[in-house]
C-alpha cells in the first residue's frame, strides 16, 4: 500500500514538473526570442519592464488575459474553443514520453526521469504530433473567415506531407538502437559509444527541415504570412486565446521536437561524444547533475539553431514547401534507410 | 482493479461516441465523434497491453485517415454542412439485420479460435518477446506471404492513385469546345 502511494507521489511530481517547465519556460521564451531577434537585428529589443526586460513575459499575459473575448459572428463557438484544447494537449503530452536524464535514487526510490517510458513511445509522438492537424483545421473552419481557412489548409497540407517525412527519418536511429522506446534509444547510444548524428547526417537535416516545417518556423511560415493572410488561423482569435496558438505552435512544440531531436540523434543527456571511442565530459565537477545540465545544454542549442533561421531567411511559397517534401526529403530519407541498412553491422557488432 | 475502471470508461466512450457517429445532425460533429472513437478505441489497446496496436491505431486510423474527411468537410461552408435529411434510411433499416449476422459471426469466430488454443500458447509467446518483435517475427514468418501479397495490392492501389491524380494532356473541355 505504502509503495503504491510513493508511486503516486512519484507521477504526481513528476507531472508537475513538466507543467511547470512547459509552461513556464514556454512563456519566458518568448522573451528569449525577442531579444535574440532584436540582436539580430542590431536594436536592443525589450527593455522597459524590469531589467532587460524579464518581466515582459508576465506584462504581455496580463494584457492578454485581460483584453476583451471577441468572437467572429455565424462562427462555431463549440468547435471555436474545442481547437484551443485540441492545439494544448497533445502538444504539451508529447513530453510524457521525453527523457530528461538516466535514472537515480532519492530517498532510497529509484525515479526514471520520464513520465512514462512506453515500449513504442517514439511512434506515440509523431501520433499525438499529427495531432495538431485537427486543431488547426477546426480552428480554421469555426472562425468562419477566408483569411482563417485558407491559412489553416495550407498549414494542414504541411502538416500531412512532413508527418510522412519525419516517420521516415527516424527510422533509421530506430533502426541502429533496435527499439522505439526513447529512454532505450538514448541508453543504446551510450553503449554503443556513438551519436547516432554521426551515422544519420541526411536524417538529422531531413529531421531539422520537417521540424521547422511542423512548427510553423521561418522558412516555413506560410502558415502564418503576415502580408497576404494578416495571421492566418488565428485571425480570429482574440486574447489569451490568440496567445495560446502561438504558444503551443512555436514554443512547446519546437521544444518537445528539440527535444526528440537530443534524443534520437545527439545522444540525449550523454556527454561529447567520440565516435566508437568514449564520452568526454567537461562539466564532470557537477556531479551527479551533469546530464541533465547537457540534456538542456543540447535542447537550448538546437532552440536557438531555430530562432537563428527564423530571424535571417525569407520564406518559401506553399507549392514549393509541399514539393520539397515529396520530392526530395522522403526520397532522401528512404536514401538513407538503405545506408542506414549497410552500416548497421557496424554499429551492432 | 484501475484496468477494469479505464477499460469500462474506454469502452463506454467509444460506444457514446459511435452512437454520436450516427445521431448527430452537424457533419463536422459526425467527424469529431468518428476521430473520438477511434482514439477511444486505440485507449482500449493500451489497457490491454499492446502498445504497439494502440499506437498504430493513433497513428494510422486516428491521423492519417481521419484527417482526410476533416480536410474535405472544412472546406464545406457551415450551413450547407447540416444533415437534415438523409437518402439512405430504407438502406440503413435494411442493412441492419446484415450488420447483425456480421457481428455473430465475429463472434463465432472468436469463440472458435479461444476453444483451439486453450493453452494460451499465444499469450506465453506474447510474454516472451516484446510486443513489436511479436508482430515483426509473425508477419515475417508465418504470414510473410500475406503479407508481401497485402504490399503488392498497397502498390497497385498507389499506382492507380497516380494515374487517376495526373494532368491529363487533353481534358474534356477541350474536346467539347
Amino acid at each position: 500500500m505504502e509503495n503504491l502511494f510513493v508511486q503516486l507521489l512519484v507521477i504526481g511530481i513528476k507531472i508537475l514538473v513538466i507543467l511547470g517547465v512547459v509552461f513556464g519556460l514556454g512563456a519566458y521564451l518568448t522573451w528569449v526570442e525577442r531579444k535574440v531577434a532584436a540582436h539580430i537585428q542590431r536594436r536592443p529589443g525589450p527593455m522597459v519592464v524590469g531589467w532587460h526586460g524579464l518581466l515582459q513575459p508576465l506584462a504581455d499575459g496580463l494584457k492578454l488575459i485581460t483584453k476583451e473575448d471577441i468572437f467572429p459572428r455565424a462562427g462555431n463557438r463549440f468547435l471555436y474553443n474545442l481547437a484551443l484544447v485540441l492545439a494544448l494537449v497533445p502538444a504539451v503530452l508529447t513530453f510524457a514520453v521525453v527523457p530528461f536524464g538516466p535514472e537515480f535514487e532519492v530517498f532510497g526510490v529509484k525515479v526514471k526521469p520520464i513520465l512514462t517510458d512506453l515500449n513504442v513511445g517514439l511512434l506515440l509522438v509523431f501520433a499525438l504530433g499529427s495531432m495538431a492537424v485537427y486543431a488547426i483545421a477546426l480552428a480554421g473552419w469555426a472562425s468562419n473567415s477566408k483569411y482563417a481557412l485558407i491559412g489553416s489548409m495550407r498549414k494542414a497540407g504541411i502538416i500531412v506531407s512532413y508527418e510522412a517525412v519525419i516517420t521516415f527519418a527516424v527510422m533509421g536511429p530506430v533502426i541502429l538502437a533496435g527499439t522505439l522506446s526513447t529512454y532505450e534509444i538514448v541508453q543504446q547510444q551510450i553503449n554503443h559509444k556513438l551519436w547516432y548524428i554521426w551515422l544519420q547526417p541526411i536524417a538529422f537535416v531531413v529531421y531539422m527541415f520537417a521540424m521547422l516545417a511542423e512548427t510553423g518556423r521561418v522558412p516555413f511560415d506560410i502558415q502564418e504570412a503576415e502580408a497576404e493572410l494578416v495571421t492566418g488561423f488565428t485571425v480570429e482569435y482574440g486574447g489569451i486565446k490568440f496567445g495560446i496558438f502561438p504558444l503551443v505552435e512555436w514554443y512547446v512544440e519546437v521544444l518537445s521536437l528539440s527535444a526528440i531531436a537530443v534524443v534520437l540523434f545527439l545522444g540525449g543527456w550523454s556527454p561529447i561524444n567520440i565516435p566508437f571511442l568514449g564520452f568526454v565530459d567537461p562539466l564532470f565537477f557537477l556531479g551527479p547533475l551533469s546530464p541533465f545540465v547537457w540534456f538542456v545544454l543540447k535542447v537550448a542549442l538546437l532552440f536557438l539553431f531555430v530562432l537563428w533561421l527564423h530571424w535571417t531567411l525569407p520564406r518559401y511559397r506553399i507549392d514549393q514547401i509541399t514539393e520539397t517534401a515529396w520530392k526530395v526529403m522522403l526520397p532522401l530519407t528512404f536514401v538513407n534507410l538503405m545506408l542506414t541498412a549497410i552500416l548497421a553491422p557496424i554499429v551492432w557488432r | 482493479m484501475m484496468q477494469w475502471i479505464a477499460f469500462l470508461f474506454f469502452a463506454s466512450m467509444t460506444l457514446l461516441s459511435a452512437l454520436g457517429v450516427v445521431l448527430l445532425s452537424n457533419i463536422i460533429y459526425v467527424i469529431l465523434s468518428l476521430l473520438s472513437t477511434l482514439v477511444m478505441v486505440a485507449g482500449i489497446f493500451f489497457v490491454a497491453g499492446a502498445e504497439l496496436v494502440g499506437a498504430l491505431q493513433l497513428l494510422i486510423y486516428a491521423v492519417a485517415i481521419a484527417v482526410f474527411y476533416v480536410l474535405v468537410l472544412t472546406a464545406v461552408p457551415w450551413e450547407k454542412a447540416l444533415k437534415k435529411d438523409s437518402h439512405y434510411r430504407v438502406e440503413g433499416v435494411l442493412t441492419f439485420p446484415i450488420l447483425l449476422a456480421f457481428y455473430l459471426e465475429i463472434i463465432l469466430v472468436f469463440l472458435l479460435g479461444v476453444s483451439v488454443s486453450p493453452k494460451g500458447q499465444i499469450r506465453e509467446f506474447i510474454q516472451n518477446l516484446g510486443s513489436t518483435q511479436v508482430v515483426g517475427s509473425i508477419l515475417f514468418s508465418k504470414y510473410f506471404f500475406a503479407f508481401e501479397l497485402v504490399s503488392l495490392v498497397l502498390l497497385v492501389g498507389m499506382i492507380g492513385a497516380v494515374l487517376i491524380g495526373r494532368k491529363e494532356d487533353k481534358t474534356y473541355e477541350d474536346s467539347t469546345s
